[in-house]
């Protein structure tokens, strides 16, 4: 019987669910799914990381080049930020180029690395005005089952956290970069932003870390980034049903929460990390 | 010239693998959620992914559905982080685009699509690291991915590469051994029939030395049925103890 209920009338099954103040999975409305992460699996990259909230899959990869700094800061370097939603993820992404939605996570990664001073920038430049790196963030949704954002944000940060660039110097004589793929430096991560999504069912409830399903049903949806000094980095409510100010509060401490729960679980990777020569 | 020798004096390739001998395999079936079939699977450092949908009514126009069978739609990428260089162009590019015509007419070879008219297949295929031998790992992790979702085929198809190094057959190669500038032949073979799906060489070789490669390429590829018979086995054996009430 619940399976048909399921299909035929999907609000009234989640409804049915919320009034119990529970959700079909069991969660609570406040729990996240289960994060799990994996870094450094893909040897080609300068850093990897693979983060899984649920079931939602996401792959994270860190590619350094060098380039010319832009002339109008020539001593900064760059972060390209892309997120790729490709139709092997999802039935509902379809080939071709990349949908509203993969743009919009690109655009919103690529404000957090700004709004959040992830990296500074300062640090990517090796010569002022001759040369800097630029860093090309590449994420990838391998299975998407609801909260995109959060997912990417934290494989990012861990991606960045794991990335490893070879010592680069200018030879003084010839003028020419030289790479030293012998020494290799991580990459200074001075903040560590991390995100909750949240979604607003009916007007009224809200709910953490929805589902594809939810996600779908909800009236509205909100990500709040923080980082680890309890400030907030970023708010992006893309419209939808209006969000009284305490709900707001609530939404904002329960991010801080998870700022701690999700920094503690990147710490523990990254110290059982070991790297293989 | 000099630089790296693809086979050493003793008969050693440069990872230290006999010439008839494969890189080490690892692979999981049903590994994401949201796709009908899915496969992931690792050949030595060459990690690929498989994803396939359908069944289903045939998207987009109606007139690309075929009355009597199903329509089978690869799509093969590459993850701009899988190469040493970063991949500007992951997908649309030519070389993707007749990798995935390669993969679209193998696996039309392999699955009873008499049995689905009217309808359509989706596998999609990504590569997230590469290093040699991407064409193999995505028909390997793709025959995984289809028997994940249930569509019945009419065998395994297993997939390998073969150079042809100082006169001795070499196979699955590396990423440096392709690019070594030597003879490169991809096989996707039915193990059970010994029935080629596809086979696909571009470089000079002589004739004579034909035989002598389709039959090390078809002896890797029987082993690499082997493994992915064992790994499905094994899949169902989880599965099965996962269901038992």
């Amino acid at each position: 019987m619940a399976p048909g209920f399921k299909t035929a009338e999907p609000l009234e099954y989640h409804r049915s669910f919320l009034k119990e103040n529970c959700r079909p999975d069991g969660r609570e409305l406040g729990e996240f799914r289960t994060t799990t992460l994996n870094i450094g699996s893909i040897s080609t990259a300068n850093g990897s990381a693979l983060v899984k909230i649920g079931n939602t899959t996401v792959i994270c990869g860190i590619k350094g080049e060098l380039t010319c700094p832009p002339s109008d800061a020539p001593n900064k370097g760059y972060i390209v930020p892309n997120v790729d939603l490709p139709p092997l993820c999802s039935s509902r992404f379809r080939p071709g180029p990349p949908s509203e939605q993969a743009q919009v996570a690109s655009q919103f990664i690529a404000d957090v690395i700004d709004s959040s001073n992830v990296i500074q920038k300062e640090d990517l430049c090796i010569e002022k005005g001759k040369l800097s790196w630029v860093l090309y963030c590449d994420i990838i949704c391998l299975d998407y089952d609801g909260n995109l954002l959060d997912t990417c944000v934290v494989a990012l940060l861990a991606a960045l956290k794991n990335a490893r660039l070879p010592e680069v110097t200018i030879n003084k004589e010839t003028d020419l970069a030289e790479v030293n793929t012998d020494k290799l430096h991580h990459l200074n991560v001075s903040k560590h932003p991390v995100s909750s999504s949240f979604s607003i069912f009916d007007n009224t409830i809200v709910i953490v870390d929805p589902t594809v399903e939810e996600e779908t049903l909800s009236t509205a949806m909100m990500t709040v980034v923080t980082d680890e000094d309890d400030r907030l980095c970023m708010l992006h409510k893309p419209g939808g049903s209006a969000l009284s100010g305490e709900k707001l509060q609530d939404c904002i401490s329960r991010a801080v929460t998870r700022h701690r729960e999700v920094s503690k679980l990147i710490e523990k990777v990254m110290d059982s990390f070991e790297p293989d020569k | 010239m000099a630089g790296l020798e693809l086979l050493s004096d003793q008969g050693y390739r440069l990872d230290g693998r006999k010439p008839s001998e494969l890189r080490k395999v690892q692979a999981r079936m049903g590994v994401f959620t949201q796709a009908d079939g899915s496969a992931y699977i690792e050949q030595g450092n060459t990690k690929a992914l498989a994803v396939v949908y359908g069944p289903h009514e045939v998207r987009g126009s109606r007139s690309k559905a075929l009355h009597d069978r199903a329509v089978i739609n690869c799509q093969y990428s590459m993850a701009t982080f899988s190469t040493a260089e970063r991949k500007r162009r992951p997908h649309g590019d030519r070389k993707s685009s007749e990798m995935s015509l390669h993969l679209k007419q193998t696996f039309e070879a392999a699955v009873l699509t008499s049995l689905y008219p009217r309808s359509q297949i989706d596998i999609f295929v990504k590569i997230l690291q590469s290093d040699g031998g991407n064409y193999s790992a995505c028909v390997n992790a793709a025959t995984l991915a289809v028997i994940d979702a249930g569509i019945p085929m009419r065998d395994y198809v297993c997939a390998c590469s073969a150079g042809f190094v100082e006169n001795t057959a070499v196979v699955d190669l590396c990423h440096a051994e392709e690019s070594g500038g030597g003879t490169v032949m991809s096989l996707a073979l039915l193990p059970r029939g010994g029935q080629v799906a596809l086979v696909q060489m571009d470089a000079r070789l002589h004739q004579d030395h034909l035989d002598a490669l389709m039959e090390a390429a078809m002896t890797a590829c029987r082993s690499l049925g082997q493994v992915l018979d064992g790994v499905v086995r094994q899949h169902l054996q989880e599965v099965s103890v996962l269901t038992a009430e």
